[in-house]
Protein backbone atom coordinates (compact mmCIF):
# COMPACT_ATOMS: atom_id res chain seq x y z
CA UNK A 1 0.00 0.00 0.00
CA UNK A 2 1.19 3.50 -0.86
CA UNK A 3 -1.41 5.62 0.52
CA UNK A 4 -4.44 5.12 2.42
CA UNK A 5 -6.87 8.22 3.36
CA UNK A 6 -9.21 7.76 6.35
CA UNK A 7 -12.78 10.16 7.07
CA UNK A 8 -11.29 12.92 5.27
CA UNK A 9 -13.54 16.02 5.42
CA UNK A 10 -13.51 19.42 4.34
CA UNK A 11 -15.65 22.08 4.03
CA UNK A 12 -15.39 25.73 2.35
CA UNK A 13 -17.39 28.13 4.37
CA UNK A 14 -19.79 26.11 6.00
CA UNK A 15 -19.97 24.28 2.43
CA UNK A 16 -18.97 20.55 2.64
CA UNK A 17 -17.00 19.56 -0.03
CA UNK A 18 -15.34 16.31 0.88
CA UNK A 19 -18.03 14.32 3.22
CA UNK A 20 -15.50 11.67 4.96
CA UNK A 21 -13.68 10.04 2.28
CA UNK A 22 -11.83 6.76 2.45
CA UNK A 23 -9.36 5.72 -0.07
CA UNK A 24 -6.69 3.37 -0.56
CA UNK A 25 -4.41 2.41 -3.74
CA UNK A 26 -1.71 0.11 -3.77
CA UNK A 27 1.83 0.53 -5.48
CA UNK A 28 1.53 -0.10 -9.53
CA UNK A 29 -2.46 1.41 -9.74
CA UNK A 30 -3.75 3.73 -12.14
CA UNK A 31 -7.39 5.38 -10.38
CA UNK A 32 -8.83 7.60 -12.09
CA UNK A 33 -11.51 9.71 -10.83
CA UNK A 34 -14.44 11.11 -12.82
CA UNK A 35 -16.95 13.16 -11.77
CA UNK A 36 -19.46 16.09 -12.22
CA UNK A 37 -17.84 19.82 -11.93
CA UNK A 38 -17.43 21.45 -8.76
CA UNK A 39 -17.86 17.02 -7.24
CA UNK A 40 -14.37 18.21 -4.96
CA UNK A 41 -12.64 15.86 -7.34
CA UNK A 42 -9.54 18.88 -7.24
CA UNK A 43 -9.85 19.18 -3.61
CA UNK A 44 -9.32 15.86 -2.64
CA UNK A 45 -6.24 15.69 -4.28
CA UNK A 46 -5.38 19.19 -3.17
CA UNK A 47 -5.28 17.49 0.66
CA UNK A 48 -3.57 14.71 -0.19
CA UNK A 49 -0.45 17.54 -1.16
CA UNK A 50 -1.33 19.76 1.69
CA UNK A 51 -2.11 22.32 -0.49
CA UNK A 52 -5.80 22.45 1.51
CA UNK A 53 -5.84 21.21 5.00
CA UNK A 54 -8.76 19.13 6.38
CA UNK A 55 -11.52 19.26 8.69
CA UNK A 56 -10.75 15.81 9.55
CA UNK A 57 -8.84 12.73 8.32
CA UNK A 58 -5.80 10.40 8.69
CA UNK A 59 -3.51 9.66 5.87
CA UNK A 60 -1.65 6.90 5.69
CA UNK A 61 1.55 6.91 3.68
CA UNK A 62 4.75 4.39 3.55
CA UNK A 63 4.90 4.17 7.77
CA UNK A 64 3.65 7.41 8.94
CA UNK A 65 0.43 8.25 10.03
CA UNK A 66 0.04 11.58 9.28
CA UNK A 67 -3.05 14.06 11.07
CA UNK A 68 -4.78 15.88 7.58
CA UNK A 69 -5.52 18.27 9.64
CA UNK A 70 -2.13 19.74 11.38
CA UNK A 71 0.32 18.32 9.66
CA UNK A 72 3.72 19.24 10.60
CA UNK A 73 6.22 20.53 8.40
CA UNK A 74 8.16 17.44 8.13
CA UNK A 75 5.19 15.32 7.19
CA UNK A 76 4.08 17.69 4.50
CA UNK A 77 7.59 17.39 3.28
CA UNK A 78 8.35 14.10 3.64
CA UNK A 79 4.65 13.41 1.49
CA UNK A 80 5.71 16.23 -1.34
CA UNK A 81 9.24 15.03 -1.99
CA UNK A 82 7.53 11.42 -2.75
CA UNK A 83 4.86 12.67 -4.45
CA UNK A 84 4.30 14.91 -7.59
CA UNK A 85 1.29 16.98 -9.01
CA UNK A 86 0.75 17.69 -12.26
CA UNK A 87 -1.48 20.72 -12.57
CA UNK A 88 -4.35 21.71 -15.18
CA UNK A 89 -2.92 25.29 -15.87
CA UNK A 90 0.76 23.52 -16.10
CA UNK A 91 1.67 25.79 -13.63
CA UNK A 92 5.49 25.86 -15.33
CA UNK A 93 7.40 28.45 -13.40
CA UNK A 94 7.24 31.67 -15.65
CA UNK A 95 10.88 32.83 -15.02
CA UNK A 96 11.99 29.57 -15.35
CA UNK A 97 13.15 27.88 -18.39
CA UNK A 98 12.17 24.40 -19.06
CA UNK A 99 15.44 22.65 -17.99
CA UNK A 100 15.55 24.96 -14.41
CA UNK A 101 11.80 23.87 -14.46
CA UNK A 102 12.77 20.44 -13.47
CA UNK A 103 16.21 21.12 -11.81
CA UNK A 104 14.67 23.59 -9.13
CA UNK A 105 12.63 21.00 -7.15
CA UNK A 106 15.71 18.79 -7.22
CA UNK A 107 18.41 21.01 -6.43
CA UNK A 108 16.96 23.34 -3.52
CA UNK A 109 13.61 21.01 -2.69
CA UNK A 110 15.54 17.28 -2.70
CA UNK A 111 19.21 18.78 -2.30
CA UNK A 112 20.96 16.98 -5.51
CA UNK A 113 23.96 18.36 -6.51
CA UNK A 114 23.57 20.73 -9.55
CA UNK A 115 25.99 18.57 -11.99
CA UNK A 116 23.84 15.45 -11.64
CA UNK A 117 20.05 17.29 -11.45
CA UNK A 118 20.97 18.43 -14.68
CA UNK A 119 21.57 15.35 -15.89
CA UNK A 120 18.75 13.71 -14.38
CA UNK A 121 16.42 17.01 -15.98
CA UNK A 122 17.36 16.19 -19.77
CA UNK A 123 16.99 12.69 -19.37
CA UNK A 124 13.64 13.56 -18.65
CA UNK A 125 12.68 15.73 -21.01
CA UNK A 126 14.24 13.34 -23.50
CA UNK A 127 11.56 11.02 -22.04
CA UNK A 128 8.95 13.43 -23.29
CA UNK A 129 10.86 14.20 -26.18
CA UNK A 130 11.63 17.87 -25.18
CA UNK A 131 15.28 17.98 -24.76
CA UNK A 132 15.67 20.21 -27.69
CA UNK A 133 13.58 23.00 -25.74
CA UNK A 134 15.30 22.57 -22.42
CA UNK A 135 16.75 25.95 -22.88
CA UNK A 136 12.84 27.71 -23.63
CA UNK A 137 10.91 29.38 -21.48
CA UNK A 138 7.06 28.44 -20.88
CA UNK A 139 6.20 31.35 -23.40
CA UNK A 140 8.12 30.14 -25.69
CA UNK A 141 6.20 26.80 -25.74
CA UNK A 142 2.72 25.32 -26.86
CA UNK A 143 0.16 24.35 -23.79
CA UNK A 144 1.17 20.30 -25.07
CA UNK A 145 4.59 20.89 -24.50
CA UNK A 146 4.07 22.77 -21.33
CA UNK A 147 2.01 20.26 -20.08
CA UNK A 148 4.98 17.27 -20.79
CA UNK A 149 7.42 19.37 -19.18
CA UNK A 150 5.09 19.28 -16.24
CA UNK A 151 4.90 15.68 -16.33
CA UNK A 152 8.65 15.35 -16.36
CA UNK A 153 9.13 18.03 -13.63
CA UNK A 154 6.75 15.76 -11.49
CA UNK A 155 8.40 12.30 -12.56
CA UNK A 156 11.80 12.88 -12.53
CA UNK A 157 12.58 10.96 -9.71
CA UNK A 158 10.21 8.45 -9.78
CA UNK A 159 7.63 9.79 -7.27
CA UNK A 160 6.01 6.70 -4.97
CA UNK A 161 2.66 8.60 -6.56
CA UNK A 162 1.82 10.91 -8.98
CA UNK A 163 -1.38 13.28 -8.70
CA UNK A 164 -2.82 14.41 -12.10
CA UNK A 165 -5.42 17.22 -11.75
CA UNK A 166 -7.57 17.09 -15.50
CA UNK A 167 -3.74 17.42 -17.12
CA UNK A 168 -5.45 18.31 -20.41
CA UNK A 169 -8.72 20.16 -19.80
CA UNK A 170 -7.05 23.15 -20.71
CA UNK A 171 -5.28 21.97 -23.94
CA UNK A 172 -6.57 22.76 -27.51
CA UNK A 173 -7.98 18.99 -28.86
CA UNK A 174 -5.01 18.60 -31.34
CA UNK A 175 -2.68 18.45 -28.42
CA UNK A 176 -4.49 16.27 -25.98
CA UNK A 177 -3.33 13.18 -27.38
CA UNK A 178 0.72 13.46 -26.64
CA UNK A 179 0.51 14.01 -23.18
CA UNK A 180 -2.45 11.15 -23.15
CA UNK A 181 0.62 9.67 -24.55
CA UNK A 182 2.96 10.43 -22.05
CA UNK A 183 0.53 9.34 -19.33
CA UNK A 184 0.29 5.98 -20.88
CA UNK A 185 3.80 5.51 -21.30
CA UNK A 186 4.12 6.17 -17.62
CA UNK A 187 1.15 4.01 -16.31
CA UNK A 188 3.15 0.52 -18.41
CA UNK A 189 6.18 1.61 -16.30
CA UNK A 190 4.59 0.99 -13.54
CA UNK A 191 4.13 4.32 -12.28
CA UNK A 192 1.10 4.80 -9.15
CA UNK A 193 -0.94 7.23 -9.92
CA UNK A 194 -4.10 9.37 -9.48
CA UNK A 195 -5.48 10.94 -12.34
CA UNK A 196 -8.48 13.37 -12.17
CA UNK A 197 -9.88 13.50 -15.90
CA UNK A 198 -12.77 13.58 -18.35
CA UNK A 199 -10.87 12.02 -20.72
CA UNK A 200 -13.02 8.50 -20.69
CA UNK A 201 -10.90 6.68 -22.96
CA UNK A 202 -7.76 7.42 -20.83
CA UNK A 203 -9.98 5.60 -17.87
CA UNK A 204 -11.05 2.59 -20.25
CA UNK A 205 -8.23 1.90 -21.70
CA UNK A 206 -5.26 2.94 -18.92
CA UNK A 207 -6.95 2.88 -15.62
CA UNK A 208 -6.84 0.07 -13.45
CA UNK A 209 -9.20 1.04 -11.08
CA UNK A 210 -12.35 4.27 -11.23
CA UNK A 211 -13.21 5.91 -9.23
CA UNK A 212 -17.20 7.94 -10.05
CA UNK A 213 -16.87 10.57 -7.47
CA UNK A 214 -19.96 12.95 -6.96
CA UNK A 215 -20.73 15.87 -4.41
CA UNK A 216 -17.76 15.07 -2.09
CA UNK A 217 -18.27 11.29 -1.85
CA UNK A 218 -17.08 8.07 -3.53
CA UNK A 219 -20.14 6.76 -5.19
CA UNK A 220 -18.55 3.91 -6.66
CA UNK A 221 -15.85 2.19 -7.68
CA UNK A 222 -14.30 -0.84 -9.69
CA UNK A 223 -12.69 -1.97 -12.64
CA UNK A 224 -13.04 0.26 -15.79
CA UNK A 225 -15.31 -2.34 -17.40
CA UNK A 226 -17.58 -2.71 -14.38
CA UNK A 227 -17.90 0.92 -14.00
CA UNK A 228 -18.21 1.71 -17.83
CA UNK A 229 -20.39 -1.27 -19.39
CA UNK A 230 -22.36 -2.24 -15.42
CA UNK A 231 -22.62 1.17 -13.25
CA UNK A 232 -24.44 -0.13 -10.46
CA UNK A 233 -25.52 3.42 -8.67
CA UNK A 234 -28.00 5.60 -10.68
CA UNK A 235 -25.97 8.84 -10.24
CA UNK A 236 -23.00 7.00 -12.04
CA UNK A 237 -25.25 5.96 -14.89
CA UNK A 238 -27.16 9.35 -15.43
CA UNK A 239 -23.34 10.76 -15.21
CA UNK A 240 -22.13 8.43 -17.92
CA UNK A 241 -25.02 9.22 -20.28
CA UNK A 242 -24.53 12.73 -19.92
CA UNK A 243 -20.77 12.07 -21.02
CA UNK A 244 -21.42 10.30 -23.42
CA UNK A 245 -23.05 12.63 -25.00
CA UNK A 246 -20.40 14.91 -24.59
CA UNK A 247 -17.33 12.91 -25.76
CA UNK B 1 28.15 80.94 -26.77
CA UNK B 2 25.09 82.02 -25.00
CA UNK B 3 23.84 78.69 -25.17
CA UNK B 4 27.30 76.90 -24.17
CA UNK B 5 27.68 79.11 -21.28
CA UNK B 6 23.84 78.52 -20.49
CA UNK B 7 24.53 74.38 -20.19
CA UNK B 8 27.54 74.61 -18.31
CA UNK B 9 25.78 76.61 -15.23
CA UNK B 10 23.09 74.44 -15.64
CA UNK B 11 25.45 71.24 -15.56
CA UNK B 12 26.84 72.75 -11.85
CA UNK B 13 23.47 71.88 -10.52
CA UNK B 14 23.47 68.07 -12.46
CA UNK B 15 25.06 66.05 -9.65
CA UNK B 16 23.01 67.56 -6.39
CA UNK B 17 20.24 66.49 -8.88
CA UNK B 18 21.60 63.05 -9.71
CA UNK B 19 22.13 62.25 -6.33
CA UNK B 20 18.48 63.32 -5.30
CA UNK B 21 17.65 60.81 -8.21
CA UNK B 22 19.32 57.84 -7.28
CA UNK B 23 19.52 57.82 -3.40
CA UNK B 24 15.80 58.67 -3.28
CA UNK B 25 14.50 55.80 -5.53
CA UNK B 26 17.00 53.41 -3.74
CA UNK B 27 15.34 54.48 -0.31
CA UNK B 28 11.70 54.89 -1.94
CA UNK B 29 12.43 51.42 -3.05
CA UNK B 30 13.04 50.10 0.20
CA UNK B 31 10.89 51.62 1.82
CA UNK B 32 8.18 50.38 -0.63
CA UNK B 33 8.89 46.61 -0.13
CA UNK B 34 8.85 47.10 3.66
CA UNK B 35 5.41 48.69 3.68
CA UNK B 36 4.15 45.95 0.80
CA UNK B 37 5.49 43.51 2.87
CA UNK B 38 3.75 44.75 6.06
CA UNK B 39 0.56 45.00 4.15
CA UNK B 40 0.85 41.68 2.58
CA UNK B 41 1.38 39.87 5.98
CA UNK B 42 -2.03 39.08 7.11
CA UNK B 43 -1.38 40.53 10.28
CA UNK B 44 -4.07 43.17 11.44
CA UNK B 45 -1.58 45.31 13.31
CA UNK B 46 1.18 45.36 10.61
CA UNK B 47 -1.48 46.29 7.80
CA UNK B 48 -3.05 49.02 9.83
CA UNK B 49 0.54 50.65 10.03
CA UNK B 50 1.39 50.08 6.39
CA UNK B 51 -2.40 51.32 5.55
CA UNK B 52 -1.44 54.59 7.82
CA UNK B 53 1.62 55.29 6.24
CA UNK B 54 -0.17 54.92 2.83
CA UNK B 55 -2.94 56.97 3.55
CA UNK B 56 -1.11 59.89 4.73
CA UNK B 57 1.62 59.62 2.42
CA UNK B 58 -0.34 59.12 -0.68
CA UNK B 59 -2.99 62.38 0.21
CA UNK B 60 0.70 64.76 1.11
CA UNK B 61 1.85 67.06 -1.94
CA UNK B 62 5.05 66.14 -2.83
CA UNK B 63 6.44 70.10 -1.95
CA UNK B 64 4.59 70.02 1.60
CA UNK B 65 6.10 66.08 1.95
CA UNK B 66 9.54 67.95 1.74
CA UNK B 67 8.80 71.02 4.00
CA UNK B 68 7.53 68.34 6.65
CA UNK B 69 10.64 66.55 5.92
CA UNK B 70 12.77 69.32 6.44
CA UNK B 71 11.07 71.14 9.50
CA UNK B 72 8.86 67.99 11.00
CA UNK B 73 11.78 65.14 11.26
CA UNK B 74 13.94 66.72 13.41
CA UNK B 75 11.35 68.15 15.79
CA UNK B 76 10.08 64.57 16.05
CA UNK B 77 13.23 62.83 16.49
CA UNK B 78 14.28 65.29 19.21
CA UNK B 79 11.21 64.04 21.18
CA UNK B 80 13.18 60.57 21.30
CA UNK B 81 16.46 62.38 21.93
CA UNK B 82 18.15 62.28 18.27
CA UNK B 83 19.40 65.93 17.02
CA UNK B 84 19.37 65.90 13.40
CA UNK B 85 19.22 69.57 12.81
CA UNK B 86 22.16 70.21 10.95
CA UNK B 87 21.95 67.13 9.36
CA UNK B 88 23.10 67.84 5.27
CA UNK B 89 20.07 69.52 3.48
CA UNK B 90 20.41 66.64 0.88
CA UNK B 91 19.65 64.27 3.72
CA UNK B 92 16.16 65.94 4.39
CA UNK B 93 15.37 66.25 0.80
CA UNK B 94 15.69 62.23 -0.02
CA UNK B 95 13.94 61.63 3.18
CA UNK B 96 10.87 63.34 2.07
CA UNK B 97 11.13 62.17 -1.68
CA UNK B 98 11.41 58.78 -0.23
CA UNK B 99 8.69 59.05 2.03
CA UNK B 100 6.20 60.11 -0.65
CA UNK B 101 7.52 57.71 -3.69
CA UNK B 102 7.63 54.59 -1.00
CA UNK B 103 3.95 54.80 -0.92
CA UNK B 104 3.52 55.20 -4.77
CA UNK B 105 5.98 52.29 -5.35
CA UNK B 106 4.89 49.79 -2.50
CA UNK B 107 1.23 50.23 -3.77
CA UNK B 108 3.27 48.91 -7.33
CA UNK B 109 4.78 46.22 -5.40
CA UNK B 110 1.94 44.97 -3.80
CA UNK B 111 -0.77 45.01 -6.75
CA UNK B 112 2.43 43.33 -8.63
CA UNK B 113 2.45 40.57 -6.19
CA UNK B 114 -1.17 40.11 -5.82
CA UNK B 115 -1.24 39.35 -9.60
CA UNK B 116 0.91 36.69 -9.55
CA UNK B 117 -0.38 33.39 -10.58
CA UNK B 118 -1.28 31.74 -6.78
CA UNK B 119 -0.47 28.53 -9.16
CA UNK B 120 3.35 29.09 -8.81
CA UNK B 121 3.61 29.20 -4.95
CA UNK B 122 1.25 25.79 -5.33
CA UNK B 123 3.69 24.07 -7.87
CA UNK B 124 6.91 25.19 -5.91
CA UNK B 125 5.22 23.62 -2.78
CA UNK B 126 4.09 20.25 -4.66
CA UNK B 127 7.74 19.95 -5.84
CA UNK B 128 9.04 20.23 -2.27
CA UNK B 129 10.43 23.95 -2.30
CA UNK B 130 10.40 25.71 0.85
CA UNK B 131 8.33 29.23 1.38
CA UNK B 132 11.17 31.20 1.62
CA UNK B 133 12.80 29.61 -1.54
CA UNK B 134 9.55 30.26 -3.48
CA UNK B 135 9.34 33.05 -2.43
CA UNK B 136 12.54 34.53 -3.24
CA UNK B 137 13.12 32.69 -6.72
CA UNK B 138 9.84 32.07 -7.96
CA UNK B 139 7.47 35.09 -6.28
CA UNK B 140 9.79 38.18 -6.01
CA UNK B 141 11.05 37.51 -9.45
CA UNK B 142 8.10 37.60 -11.31
CA UNK B 143 6.49 40.60 -9.43
CA UNK B 144 9.24 42.89 -10.24
CA UNK B 145 8.74 42.23 -13.31
CA UNK B 146 4.74 42.83 -13.42
CA UNK B 147 5.92 46.13 -11.52
CA UNK B 148 8.65 46.96 -13.69
CA UNK B 149 6.10 49.40 -16.43
CA UNK B 150 4.82 51.08 -13.20
CA UNK B 151 8.31 51.51 -11.66
CA UNK B 152 9.24 53.51 -14.96
CA UNK B 153 6.49 55.51 -14.60
CA UNK B 154 7.08 56.46 -10.78
CA UNK B 155 11.31 56.68 -11.83
CA UNK B 156 10.14 59.55 -13.82
CA UNK B 157 7.61 61.23 -12.10
CA UNK B 158 10.27 61.55 -9.23
CA UNK B 159 12.85 62.73 -11.45
CA UNK B 160 10.84 65.64 -12.24
CA UNK B 161 9.61 66.18 -8.22
CA UNK B 162 13.27 66.48 -7.45
CA UNK B 163 13.37 70.35 -8.72
CA UNK B 164 10.89 70.62 -6.11
CA UNK B 165 13.85 70.61 -3.30
CA UNK B 166 14.59 74.56 -4.01
CA UNK B 167 11.71 74.57 -1.24
CA UNK B 168 14.21 73.61 1.14
CA UNK B 169 17.45 75.83 -0.75
CA UNK B 170 18.90 73.13 -2.38
CA UNK B 171 20.79 73.91 -5.43
CA UNK B 172 19.86 71.15 -7.68
CA UNK B 173 19.56 72.41 -11.55
CA UNK B 174 16.51 73.65 -11.34
CA UNK B 175 17.41 76.22 -8.76
CA UNK B 176 20.75 76.95 -10.46
CA UNK B 177 18.11 77.79 -13.63
CA UNK B 178 15.85 80.19 -11.85
CA UNK B 179 19.14 82.01 -10.22
CA UNK B 180 20.85 82.17 -13.33
CA UNK B 181 17.76 83.25 -15.05
CA UNK B 182 17.05 86.16 -12.07
CA UNK B 183 20.43 87.12 -12.11
CA UNK B 184 19.99 88.33 -16.32
CA UNK B 185 16.81 90.10 -15.09
CA UNK B 186 15.09 87.17 -17.01
CA UNK B 187 16.34 88.38 -20.49
CA UNK B 188 17.62 84.67 -21.20
CA UNK B 189 14.11 83.23 -19.32
CA UNK B 190 12.98 80.85 -22.34
CA UNK B 191 16.61 79.94 -23.54
CA UNK B 192 17.07 78.95 -19.82
CA UNK B 193 14.27 76.99 -19.31
CA UNK B 194 14.06 74.97 -22.57
CA UNK B 195 17.62 73.95 -22.18
CA UNK B 196 16.97 72.94 -18.78
CA UNK B 197 13.76 70.88 -19.73
CA UNK B 198 15.88 69.18 -22.70
CA UNK B 199 18.41 68.44 -19.64
CA UNK B 200 15.85 66.92 -17.70
CA UNK B 201 14.55 64.93 -20.94
CA UNK B 202 18.02 63.46 -21.62
CA UNK B 203 17.92 61.92 -18.03
CA UNK B 204 14.22 60.81 -18.71
CA UNK B 205 15.69 59.12 -22.58
CA UNK B 206 17.79 57.34 -20.39
CA UNK B 207 16.02 55.94 -17.70
CA UNK B 208 13.64 55.01 -20.34
CA UNK B 209 16.57 53.16 -22.68
CA UNK B 210 18.03 51.31 -19.12
CA UNK B 211 13.93 49.87 -18.77
CA UNK B 212 14.21 48.41 -21.75
CA UNK B 213 17.19 46.91 -21.95
CA UNK B 214 15.93 44.96 -18.88
CA UNK B 215 12.65 44.44 -20.93
CA UNK B 216 14.26 43.04 -23.89
CA UNK B 217 16.40 40.48 -21.84
CA UNK B 218 13.45 39.80 -20.29
CA UNK B 219 11.34 39.16 -23.09
CA UNK B 220 10.54 35.72 -22.70
CA UNK B 221 9.33 35.88 -19.09
CA UNK B 222 5.79 36.83 -19.51
CA UNK B 223 4.38 36.52 -16.38
N1 LIG C 1 -10.73 27.78 -1.91
C1 LIG C 1 -12.07 27.56 -1.98
N2 LIG C 1 -12.91 28.39 -1.32
C2 LIG C 1 -14.25 28.18 -1.36
N3 LIG C 1 -14.83 27.18 -2.05
C3 LIG C 1 -14.04 26.34 -2.73
C4 LIG C 1 -12.62 26.49 -2.74
N4 LIG C 1 -12.09 25.50 -3.49
C5 LIG C 1 -13.13 24.77 -3.94
N5 LIG C 1 -14.31 25.26 -3.49
C6 LIG C 1 -15.63 24.69 -3.76
O1 LIG C 1 -15.59 23.32 -3.51
C7 LIG C 1 -16.35 22.61 -4.44
C8 LIG C 1 -15.52 21.53 -5.10
O2 LIG C 1 -14.51 22.14 -5.89
P1 LIG C 1 -13.43 21.30 -6.68
O3 LIG C 1 -12.57 22.26 -7.40
O4 LIG C 1 -12.79 20.33 -5.78
O5 LIG C 1 -14.34 20.52 -7.72
P2 LIG C 1 -13.90 19.62 -8.94
O6 LIG C 1 -14.59 18.33 -8.76
O7 LIG C 1 -12.46 19.61 -9.09
O8 LIG C 1 -14.58 20.37 -10.16
P3 LIG C 1 -14.03 20.57 -11.68
O9 LIG C 1 -14.36 19.31 -12.42
O10 LIG C 1 -14.84 21.70 -12.18
O11 LIG C 1 -12.59 20.86 -11.61
C9 LIG C 1 -16.91 23.62 -5.42
O12 LIG C 1 -18.22 23.90 -5.05
C10 LIG C 1 -16.04 24.84 -5.19
O13 LIG C 1 -16.76 26.01 -5.42
MG1 LIG D 1 -11.08 20.33 -10.52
Amino acid sequence: MILQIKDLKKSFNGNEVLKGINFKIDKGEVVVIIGPSGSGKTTLLRNINFLESADSGIMKFQDEEINLVNPTKKEKLLVRRQTAMVFQNYNLFKNKTALENITEGLIFGQGIKKEQAVNLAEMALDKVGLLDKKDFYPSQLSGGQQQRIGIARATVLNPALVLFDEPTSALDPELVGTVLQDMKRLADEGQTMIVVTHQMSFAKNVATRVIFFDKGEIIEEGKPSEIFEHPQNIRTKEFLSVIAEDY
Amino acid sequence: MKELKIIETLLKGLPNTLILIVGSFVFATLVGVLIAWLYLRKHKGFQAIAKIYLGISRGTPPLLMLLVAYYGLPKLLEVVGININDWSKMFFAIAGLSIGWGAYLAEAFRSAYLAVDKGQHEAGLAIGLSNRHIFLHIMMPQTMLIALPNIENLLIGLIKATSLVYVIGITDMYNVATDLSNINQGVYQLSIFVTLALIYWFIVLIVEFIFRLFRNHFKYVTV
